[in-house]
C-alpha cells in the first residue's frame, strides 16, 4: 500500500526535526519540509503532497497567507495547522480560511501518529 | 531571601560545604529514583516503554501517575505499590547529609524548622511580589507556564525564587530567546539563559543531543519560548484578551528592554541551575 505524501512547513528547524523523527517508519513518508512560507507554495505546486502540516506564526509569510496560495493552487489541498497557539480566534480563523484540522504543540510521537492517522480517514 | 531548595538554603547559610552537598545530593541520585525508574526494576515496565513513558511526560500536560497507568498498563494497585517502594527508599537530603556525617538530626532539624519558616515568608512576598506587578494575571500566567514547560524540558525540579521589577537588560553571560504577543496588548516573554543550560533545555525538547549555541540549540529554545507564549495567549483569552504570537527570536542584546516598558524578572532555579524569565508589559 501507498505510503501517504507528506510535507511539513515550520520555520523551526527542531520542530522539522521532530516530525521527521516522528514520520520515520510510519505509513507516512516525508516528501518535503520547508521553513518558508512562499518557498512552501513552490514546493506544494511540485510535489502535490497528500498532507500539508503547516506551522501558522512564521515571520515573512504567515501560514494563514502560505494557506490561502496553496489553496489557489489547489482547492481541495489537505492542509493542517500545527501551532502553539490554541485560541479559539486562531482556530476559528484557520478553519474558515480552510484548514482541515489543527494540531497544538507540542506532542508525543504516539500523539501526533494517532491524530495523522485519524486524518487519513477524512483525507 | 527568595524561595529555594533547602540543600541550598543550608548552603547559603553556611551550615554545610559546597562539597557536603554535593556529597549528599550524589547519595540521594543512587537512593531516589523516580516512579518510572522503580517500575523498571521491579520489571513491570520494560526501559523502552519507560523512555516513552519519560518523553511523553517532558512534551505533553499528563501527569507521571496517568501516563503509567495508560501508557504502560499498570494497574492502579501496581501502581499505589510501586509508589510505596519509592517512598520507602527515599532520601531527603536533610537525611542525606545526616547519613553522610555532614550534620546530626538535631542540627537538620533546627535548619529545618527555620527553612521553613523562611520559604513561608518567601512565597508570601512572592504572592506580594505577582500582586505589585503591572498586570499581575499575564505575569504570573506567563512565569507559571515557563516554570511548568522548564520542569518539563529540563526534566528535574524547577523553582520559582523571586521577582524583581528592572529595566529588562540582559545579565552577563545570558543571552535572550524571546516573543512578542500581540493583539489588545503588546507583551514579550523571554528566557534568559546562559548556553549549558539552553542546551540543556534543547535537549529535554528535541530528545537528542545537541552541541552548545548550535542553531539547532538556539532554535529549539526559541521554539520552547514559542510554546510558553503560544500557551499564555490560549490561557489568557479566557481573561478576555485577543493575543497572537509573533515568531519566537534569539538576541544577544536587551531588546525588548529600554522600550518604556515594566518589565518583571523572575529568577527560576532547575535543579542546579539559574535562568531568568522576563516578562515586559
Amino acid at each position: 500500500m501507498a505510503k501517504w505524501r507528506v510535507m511539513t512547513v515550520d520555520d523551526s528547524a527542531a520542530i522539522l526535526t521532530i516530525i521527521a523523527a516522528y514520520l520515520e517508519d510510519s505509513e507516512f513518508e516525508l516528501v518535503a519540509a520547508e521553513r518558508d512560507g512562499v518557498m512552501a507554495v513552490e514546493r506544494f505546486a511540485q510535489e502535490r503532497p497528500d498532507i500539508v502540516l503547516l506551522d501558522l506564526i512564521m515571520p515573512g509569510q504567515s501560514g494563514v497567507e502560505t494557506l490561502s496560495r496553496i489553496l489557489a493552487i489547489d482547492p481541495d489541498a489537505f492542509v493542517v495547522i500545527v501551532s502553539s497557539l490554541g485560541t479559539e480566534d486562531a482556530v476559528h480563523e484557520c478553519l474558515t480560511s480552510g484548514a482541515r484540522s489543527f494540531l497544538q504543540k507540542p506532542f508525543t510521537r504516539d500523539d501526533f501518529i494517532d491524530f495523522m492517522r485519524d486524518l487519513t480517514q477524512v483525507a | 531571601m527568595g524561595s529555594m531548595f533547602f540543600g541550598q538554603y543550608l548552603l547559603s547559610k553556611g551550615a554545610i560545604t559546597r562539597e557536603a552537598l554535593i556529597d549528599a545530593i550524589e547519595r540521594q541520585r543512587r537512593t531516589n529514583l523516580s516512579l518510572v525508574e522503580v517500575a523498571v526494576q521491579d520489571g513491570c515496565l520494560d526501559p523502552e516503554c519507560a523512555a516513552g513513558i519519560l518523553t511523553r511526560y517532558r512534551t505533553t500536560d499528563a501527569g507521571l501517575e496517568e501516563l503509567c497507568l495508560e501508557y504502560g498498563k499498570i494497574s492502579q494497585e501496581k501502581l499505589d505499590e510501586l509508589r510505596r517502594i519509592q517512598r520507602s527508599d527515599w532520601v531527603r537530603i536533610g537525611a542525606a547529609l545526616v547519613a553522610s556525617g555532614h550534620l546530626t538530626r538535631e542540627q537538620v532539624e533546627g535548619h529545618l524548622a527555620a527553612f521553613h519558616g523562611v520559604q513561608h515568608e518567601a512565597n508570601q512576598r512572592l504572592q506580594a511580589d505577582f500582586r505589585a506587578c503591572n498586570d499581575p494575571d499575564t505575569v504570573k500566567t506567563i512565569v507559571e507556564l515557563a516554570v511548568f514547560h522548564l520542569k518539563r524540558f529540563t526534566n528535574g525540579p524547577v523553582k520559582l525564587q523571586s521577582l524583581s521589577k528592572d529595566e529588562g537588560g540582559l545579565s552577563e553571560g545570558r543571552r535572550r530567546y524571546a516573543q512578542k504577543l500581540v493583539g489588545d496588548r503588546e507583551i514579550f516573554c523571554a528566557l534568559d539563559l546562559p548556553s549549558p543550560v539552553a542546551t540543556v533545555v534543547a535537549q529535554g525538547f528535541i530528545g537528542i543531543p545537541v552541541e552548545d549555541d548550535s542553531e539547532v540549540a538556539i532554535d529549539a529554545v526559541c521554539e520552547c519560548v514559542n510554546i510558553i507564549g503560544g500557551h499564555a495567549c490560549t490561557r489568557l483569552e479566557a481573561n478576555g484578551f485577543r493575543l497572537r504570537p509573533e515568531p519566537p527570536f534569539f538576541t544577544e542584546g536587551d531588546e525588548p528592554a529600554g522600550e518604556s516598558r515594566s518589565a518583571v524578572c523572575a529568577h527560576v532555579l532547575a535543579g542546579d541551575l539559574e535562568v531568568d524569565v522576563r516578562v515586559f508589559v
